[in-house]
């Protein structure tokens, strides 16, 4: 239900921003930024993607970030952590876990001169804590123009974890930049229920492989998914970092996690005292850099090439989202109308598959 | 549904029930000596990531698989030399295993986390590959693949046949009696335990270096927990286990295969069919035979020469 409520929330920013004129979260003293994580810096996706961020605000600001891995999402022993790194004069606390939000909610308000950011948390107070998400879905529908130019049996498919909004609405991106240069293609989605399981991931795959697909991405982190697609020639699409290195030949793209600017910006603004969290969160995307391809394929022909620039540069400007209408559920029936788009809350309650995707979703029943 | 779908399916399942039959038939040979051995979980963890790690450094599949059989074997060293001969708690110590293996697969394997390994591959028997059907499933699987069938019947053999599995057998049964009759209870249980070391191991490394060539934190995912439910299906037998193992197999490869068609199932029953599974196979042999309790008579019980009656 918290996330519910972030989902609303989300909604309501866009009408409800308005210039106020306080002054802005500002700390003392020198920086020192200290990272909580959730898994590790070389976990192939998630924590790999913050590592990569540890590195630019290390370089921008010349410090050195403290960094506390594999820290479970257990309120009392994040506290614990934020507990000790506060005592040690830490002032600007990063954490990138869902599970965090309570703890650093609890956090912001007993230590009211720290900043406190979290990645995927859905906690904010206003005065300084923000919690940070990325579109990601827009990165998908670049990828899914990619995967839809390349792929001769016109079948594509997809690995997931679970199926939550920020799940769906990757796997519904990468069909409708598919379909944008495509139209004939299907799209065969697969939930695991599982973030880790390196196995499955690669079985998956290869199920997708049997059906004909041949594009594999993945919504996950293993090397697996595309190993699999590598093997049998046919091409992949990763996701959270650059996956080239798993599938040197049939890589096409990844669609990568930058945290980096919107930290970056944030912590020189905490610097100049003018940080102003917002009440909803930040959620940002393709115009800040913070969602991008990486590793795209040299062999893509130029006009495709062209469209796709085309796009990144129109979703970046805000003239267009991967969700405009007329938009058809799995089933046919419309769910934005033409010359309608979809506005964040109903992106973070997407519970259904577009048009032309193979696969149950179970939220929609 | 065409006859391309089965075929697949079929071929798939070897490379599903491979490591769950490993593993199952370890924890067998345990429990017949009378040691609850919850540890598999961990077991198979240090399997696994030791595995990749000498095969990211030497791209040595068969030697990945020695010493992921080898570390494992070491793990389970100290679980044998605390129950069997220190006579800890069984189940708290397995439990213990589960988290050490936790432990130290993520703090050693760190180097070689998602670092792609090389594999098996699947084999080419010439004319037997070709036969229609018979050849896909039977003669193109990976080499892991006729090494486990292999272990599968020198298990049998061995438990049900020899003289040694006689004696194994009996120090499970009644370790009294065994002793009396000249076994040494403690060692038997003492090397039983490091088969079930040894099997898990090779069921991890199996995972990580057959099935999905990389190593990930936490990927046995519960298979270990699985392999245990699995002992308990088979009744504590080896050539059950294989069956036992299959029938798994086969419905943990179909779901993927059902969801890739988009069959239209309810998905959330199917997310659940595993752990459906697990309790089926829990439940299904109990209300089949219940005639007897078939356990090792003195599994999970210390033995005390001194307290022999």
């Amino acid at each position: 239900m918290k996330r519910f409520g972030m989902l609303l929330g989300l909604a309501l920013l866009l009408i409800t921003i308005s210039p106020q004129a306080h002054a802005g979260f500002g700390i003392e003293g020198d920086l020192k930024i200290a990272y909580i994580m959730g898994s590790t810096r070389q976990d192939g996706g998630w924590g790999e993607s913050h590592g990569i961020a540890i590195q630019a605000i290390e370089e921008e600001f010349g410090v050195d970030v403290a960094v506390t891995e594999d820290v479970p999402e257990d309120t009392v022993r994040v506290k614990q952590i934020i507990d000790l790194y506060v005592r040690r004069g830490y002032n600007i606390i990063i954490g990138n876990s869902f599970g965090y939000s309570d703890a650093f909610l609890e956090a912001a308000t007993e230590y009211p001169e720290v900043a406190f950011m979290n990645a995927a948390g859905v906690t904010n107070n206003q005065k300084n804590l923000e919690s940070f998400y990325l579109r990601t879905y827009q990165g998908w529908y670049l990828a899914g123009m990619i995967a839809g130019a390349k792929t001769e049996t016109n079948k594509l498919g997809m690995i997931a974890g679970f199926p939550l909004g920020l799940v769906n609405w990757d796997i519904n991106a990468f069909m409708r930049g598919a379909q944008e240069v495509n139209p004939d293609i299907e799209l065969a989605a697969i939930f695991l229920n599982t973030w880790y399981d390196s196995v499955k991931e690669g079985q998956a795959s290869e199920a997708l492989l049997e059906q004909g697909a041949d594009v594999i991405a993945t919504d996950l982190s293993a090397a697996s998914a595309l190993n699999a697609a590598e093997q049998l020639n046919r091409f992949s699409v990763g996701f959270q970092i650059d996956m080239t290195r798993h599938a040197p030949t049939g890589h096409l793209a990844s669609v990568l996690l930058v945290w980096a600017p919107y930290l970056t910006d944030t912590i020189r603004k905490i610097r100049a005292g003018e940080w102003e969290p917002s009440e909803w969160g930040a959620f940002v995307g393709i115009e800040t850099g913070s969602v991008a391809l990486g590793g795209v394929t040299g062999d893509l022909p130029d006009d495709i090439r062209a469209r796709i620039e085309e796009a990144r540069q129109a979703i970046s400007e805000g003239k267009f989202t991967p969700f405009d209408g007329p938009l058809n559920n799995q089933d046919g029936d419309q769910v934005v109308a033409a010359g309608e788009s979809l506005d964040d809350g109903a992106l973070w309650q997407m519970n259904y598959f577009v048009e032309g995707i193979v696969g149950t979703m179970p939220a929609s029943n | 549904m065409s006859s391309a779908f089965f075929l697949n399916w079929f071929a798939t399942i070897p490379d599903y029930a491979a490591p769950l039959l490993l593993a199952a038939l370890g924890l067998i040979i345990c429990e017949r000596s009378g040691v609850i051995n919850l540890g598999a979980e961990g077991l198979m963890a240090v399997g696994a990531m030791s595995a990749v790690i000498v095969s990211f450094n030497t791209s040595s599949p068969a030697l990945a698989m020695a010493v992921g059989t080898i570390s494992a074997t070491a793990l389970a060293v100290i679980f044998g030399i605390a129950v069997v001969y220190f006579k800890t708690n069984q189940v708290l110590s397995g439990l213990a295993i589960v988290a050490l293996g936790a432990g130290i697969t993520g703090v050693a394997g760190r180097a070689v986390a998602h670092q792609p390994v090389p594999g098996f591959e699947r084999l080419n028997m010439g004319f037997l590959s070709e036969i229609p059907w018979i050849g896909k499933i039977v003669f193109s699987q990976n080499i892991m693949i006729y090494v486990c069938i292999v272990i599968v019947i020198v298990t049998w053999w061995a438990i049900e046949t020899t003289r040694y599995g006689l004696k194994l057998r009996a120090v499970g049964e009644d370790p009294a009696t065994a002793d009396t009759a000249g076994v040494d209870v403690l060692f038997y249980r003492f090397i039983a335990v490091l088969c079930s070391g040894a099997f898990c191991g090779l069921a991890g490394a199996y995972l990580s270096i057959a099935s999905s060539q990389v190593w990930v934190e936490g990927m046995i995912a519960g298979r270990g927990w699985i392999a245990i439910a699995l002992v308990i299906f088979a009744r504590w037998r080896p050539l059950r286990a294989l069956a036992g193992a299959i029938l798994f197999a086969g419905a943990d490869s179909l779901i993927p295969r059902l969801q890739a068609i988009g069959a239209d199932i309810p998905v959330y029953l199917m997310l659940a069919l595993p752990y459906v599974l697990t309790l089926a196979v829990l439940i299904i042999p109990a209300v089949l035979f219940k005639r007897a309790d078939v356990s090792p008579s003195a599994l999970g019980l210390d033995y005390l020469r001194q307290d022999r009656h």
